[in-house]
């Protein structure tokens, strides 16, 4: 089949957004796959998601999409106390008069997030639920007060999920908000010191700033005013405009969609799999419309006719929070199994009719190594380096979500809403009681309040603050029986324990025990907040020695004692019968009793639970759980 | 050494020891980079900000922070510009007065202050906080560049019994230069007795708030001659080395530690100049080194940062021997 071979125009726009990404792309160094999946996005018109670690060059590698796209832009930074005006703009009151009495109605005009073509949300996920809501319909709809919006791709970034981070992550719905997501690794951390190498050397040889009575932002964009030129647009709004017009009419080959049902299929099928990382989401507003588009962007910067099904590898920059870290990880090696076996459809097609991308194949096994220069990061996209997961290693695959879930529910419960407290974060309205809280009350409000406008009291936030009590003791079994498959399970729960413990700010203490107790303490204490030390303990215990249940016990209930409230746990993870100390724990039942210490039991292995632990379990409301081994070699924990 | 020998006097003679945190307060000013000084009550941490500030002759802005800090207190005063608009009466009944409304900040406190000092920062809610040090750290107020030089905070040790919450470790990277004191008299060091004689001797019985001893325009020479302090091959090497080290055989990495590349690629050259120029040399050499001690404090674990000596001295015996 022969393809129309497309018009110059076409070509010179896609040209367009080559330049760039070329462009963005000299920005950072050693940060290629965040730069193209921001062009993908523009072009494509979707909102992007970019995570990393602190001082990676998040914000400056958006500022630069912005600055290089010639789009209107407005950042916006997010903060606890954002309120709706920074968001949404002003408020425009009228008073009208009507039949003798006043009527006040108040509007909103447009603000400058709200006329942006670009719009940058810098940490994004510091904001609390309630601002952001209405701003990601926003986003998404397109729409505000009425008007359609001159926006074409709103670019959030955020700090990478960590477990010590003292904010919540985004929720995965507001996350899909993003069709783009892409994560970035430092230099450092990512090993690549020959990128840290040619860094350093630009830095060494950076010059004072123009204004030296001035300083100069000093953040990771340092980088690019040591080397590169300054940043102007490489591009009209007319060319950025009319390019997104033709990515998003670009046909899409038959072949192409086949295969794009084809991975959608494994994916969901690797995802069901090694669902341990829990909350994943394939929406369907992300995997039609948005996907497509990014699809059909990919073959528009390829200068190609039609998007073939090479140009699926435009879905790689959507998984970052939609799919399992494992399957992302392995993302590009599922397509490229894919691409290289289709079912019926024979490659005939070759880069002869593409006269603008220069001779390039067009098929799936790709041409890579005669690619030019300019457009080659397009095709060794399979030799980048994966993203890190959460604890540096890929989880194995226990599946540990519902002991999870059922303990959270049970941390949960033992909580009352977050505690209302002066310095915790805007959770809704109450009328005003004390003219101090003024500075928190809504401005309109309090205006008309001290105009004596106002029927009653200004409204003002409600601040609250989830209180960081609560502690949670892992008991871990690592007497020999639990050798092999059993230590790499329960490191995983234990993990997962800790990162549920972390997102709540509780305290958390981990005692590996055989046939004696090993707390593992910090700073003298058992109960503690670091929980990423604690993290990699976890990973490297070693099984050695028989079973003692009286000793851990005790030592985590003494370590309980001293604290108050009632929101505490003790998790005992075990395959086997205590034979040491006294098997029944008669003494430590009852202590845990007195001090309302829930003793949630977990039992893996294929052999019966032994008795006690029920009893321990229900004397003391606590969960019970049963982990048992899969046919696939993972493992599935159920409630006994 | 360098022009800020009067500054380091004034320093010496408010303050008895702490060698470190006075010599780091200087790297501070001249390289612009923020610094974060830790240490139990009553280890003179907030008055070594504070002489340090004051004799800069800059514009100062002090702010002790606490549990409600709110961001108006930090940034200036939130004014509301209301502004009479007309209203075209389209909808029924709707002839009459309209007014558009605009909030913003006023700039002031950390918005126009050359030199700040954040006092007890770790008792601020760490949401709070984040916006505070995005501020220091992008050194702009929305679009606005801001005259911020550098910002001294000080902190309490992040134990239980101090009350207060761990600062999240993102927001303590903030500051390049990090760096714990301990009490002289609780660490039992010489410069003790000093300190007991001073106060037994009865002459220092109320310490008047210092007189400027250097001004903006040292500061901004400074600060040029900072970039003409040569960064050689050899140092680079050896920095990387050092960084791959803590990579490679500590384990630093996203989880454990703080090892950005905006600190240790970007900032750490500041430094090296910085102490090459406050020793008086117009090269970075090998020794200059150990201030990476100043960066790593609270950024990779405490066996990597206590290791970082030997470190340093195992980079710079294989630079030798090349």
């Amino acid at each position: 089949m022969t393809q129309p071979a497309p018009d110059r125009r076409t070509t010179e726009l896609a040209a367009a957004f080559v330049d760039l990404r070329t462009a963005l792309g000299r920005v950072l160094i050693g940060q290629d796959d965040a730069a193209t999946g921001l062009t993908l996005a523009l072009l494509a018109e979707q909102h992007a998601y970019l995570e990393g670690p602190p001082g990676c060059g998040k914000s400056e590698l958006a500022a630069a999409l912005a600055a290089l796209s010639g789009a209107r832009t407005h950042t916006l930074v997010f903060h606890r106390d954002i309120r709706e005006s920074d968001l949404l703009g002003d408020v425009l009151l009228s008073r009208h008069r009507h039949r003798g009495h006043e009527r006040l109605r108040r509007e909103l005009i447009p603000g400058p997030l709200l006329q942006a073509e670009v719009a940058l949300l810098e940490d994004l996920p510091r904001s609390p639920g309630e601002a952001l809501g209405p701003l990601l319909r926003i986003l998404a709809e397109r729409h505000a007060l009425g008007q359609p919006l001159p926006l074409e791709s709103a670019v959030a970034t955020g700090p990478l999920e960590q477990v010590e981070a003292p904010i919540d992550p985004l929720e995965p719905g507001q996350l899909d908000r993003f069709a783009v997501q892409l994560r970035m690794t430092g230099l450092l951390t990512g090993e690549l010191f020959d990128e840290a190498a040619v860094l350093l050397e630009r830095e060494a040889a950076r010059e004072p700033s123009q204004a030296a009575s001035r300083p100069v932002a000093d953040s990771a964009h340092a980088r690019a005013v040591a080397g590169a030129a300054p940043r102007s647009a490489v591009m009209s709004t007319g060319t950025r405009n009319a390019a997104q017009r033709a990515a998003a009419s670009l046909r899409v080959e038959t072949r192409t969609i086949d295969a794009y049902h084809r991975l959608l299929d494994r994916l969901r099928q690797r995802s069901a799999d090694e669902s341990a990382s829990g909350d994943r989401l394939m929406s369907d507003r992300s995997f039609s419309s948005a996907a497509l588009r990014l699809v059909r962007a990919h073959a528009f910067l390829r200068g190609a006719p039609a998007a073939a099904p090479r140009d699926l590898h435009a879905i790689r920059y959507m998984v970052a929070h939609r799919l399992p870290d494992e399957v992302q990880e392995d993302f590009d090696h599922i397509l490229e199994e894919l691409l290289g076996d289709p079912p019926n459809v024979t490659m005939t097609e070759t880069g002869a009719q593409m006269p603008g991308a220069q001779s390039q194949g067009d098929d799936s096994d790709g041409a890579a190594a005669a690619s030019p220069a300019s457009d080659s990061w397009i095709d060794d996209q399979a030799d980048l380096p994966a993203p890190p997961t959460l604890f540096g290693k890929p989880p194995p695959p226990a599946q540990v979500d519902p002991l999870l879930r059922a303990l959270v529910g049970r941390i949960e419960r033992g909580r009352i809403d977050p505690d209302t407290d002066p310095g915790g974060q805007p959770r809704g309205y109450r009328p005003l009681r004390d003219l101090d809280e003024v500075i928190d009350a809504d401005v309109i409000e309090a205006l008309l309040f001290t105009e004596g406008r106002l029927p009653g009291a200004p409204r003002t936030f409600e601040r609250k603050r989830r209180s960081a009590g609560g502690a949670v003791a892992v008991l871990r079994d690592i007497s020999a029986s639990m050798a092999g498959r059993l230590t790499v399970w329960s490191s995983q729960v234990v993990l997962g324990i800790l990162r549920v413990a972390a997102r709540r700010r509780m305290r958390v203490g981990y005692v590996e025990f055989h046939h004696r107790a090993l707390p593992h303490e910090v700073g003298g204490r058992l109960l503690h907040r670091s929980y990423s030390r604690l993290a990699e303990q976890a990973g490297q215990a070693k099984a050695v020695g028989q079973t003692n249940y009286e000793a851990p016990l005790r030592t985590a209930l003494e370590g309980l004692r001293g604290g108050s409230g009632r929101n505490r746990h003790i998790v005992l993870l075990t395959d086997g019968l205590p034979i040491i100390g006294d098997t029944t724990v008669r003494r430590e039942r009852q202590l845990a009793r007195r001090l309302g210490v829930a003793l949630h039991t977990v039992f893996l292995g294929n052999g019966d639970c032994p008795p006690v632990l029920d009893d321990i379990s229900l004397e003391t409301a606590g969960l019970r759980f049963y982990g048992r081994p899969t046919a696939g070699g993972g493992l599935r924990l159920e409630e006994r | 050494m360098s022009d800020l020998t009067p500054l380091r006097d004034l320093l010496d003679h408010h303050v008895v020891g702490h060698d470190e945190v006075k010599t780091a307060l200087l790297l501070a000013l001249i390289t612009r980079e923020h610094i974060y000084v830790e240490g139990p009550p009553g280890t003179a941490k907030t008055r070594l900000a504070e002489v340090a500030a004051r004799g800069s002759d800059l514009d100062f802005f002090f702010y002790q922070l606490h549990r409600d800090t709110r961001l108006a207190e930090l940034v200036g005063d939130i004014v509301l510009e209301r502004r009479k608009v007309r209203t075209d009466g389209a909808a029924p009944g709707t002839a009459g007065e309209a007014e558009r409304i605009h909030q913003r900040i006023e700039p002031g406190g950390l918005l126009t202050a050359e030199i700040a000092v954040l006092d007890d920062i770790s008792r601020a809610p760490g949401e709070a906080l984040n916006v505070l040090l995005r501020i220091l750290n992008e050194r702009r107020f929305g679009a606005e560049p801001i005259p911020l030089m550098a910002a001294i905070a000080t902190g309490n040790p992040m134990d239980d019994e101090y009350y207060n919450e761990p600062l999240d470790p993102a927001n303590l990277d903030r500051f390049a230069l990090q760096l714990r004191v301990s009490g002289l008299i609780q660490s039992g060091v010489d410069e003790a007795k000093t300190l007991i004689d001073r106060f037994a001797s009865g002459s220092v019985v109320e310490q008047p708030d210092p007189e400027p001893v250097t001004d903006r325009v040292t500061l901004d020479a400074l600060h040029k001659r900072m970039y003409a302090v040569e960064v050689g091959a050899a140092v680079r090497a050896a920095l990387l080395d050092v960084l791959r080290t803590l990579v490679l055989e500590f384990e630093c990495n996203e989880t454990n530690s703080l090892l950005t590349d905006r600190t240790f690629l970007v900032k750490a050259i500041k430094i090296l100049r910085g102490a090459a120029l406050l020793a008086g040399r117009d090269a970075v050499d090998l020794q200059d080194l150990a201030a990476l001690s100043w960066m790593t404090t609270f950024r990779v674990p405490p066996e990597a940062h206590e290791a970082l000596p030997r470190i340093i001295g195992r980079v710079n015996r294989q630079v030798h021997a090349v």
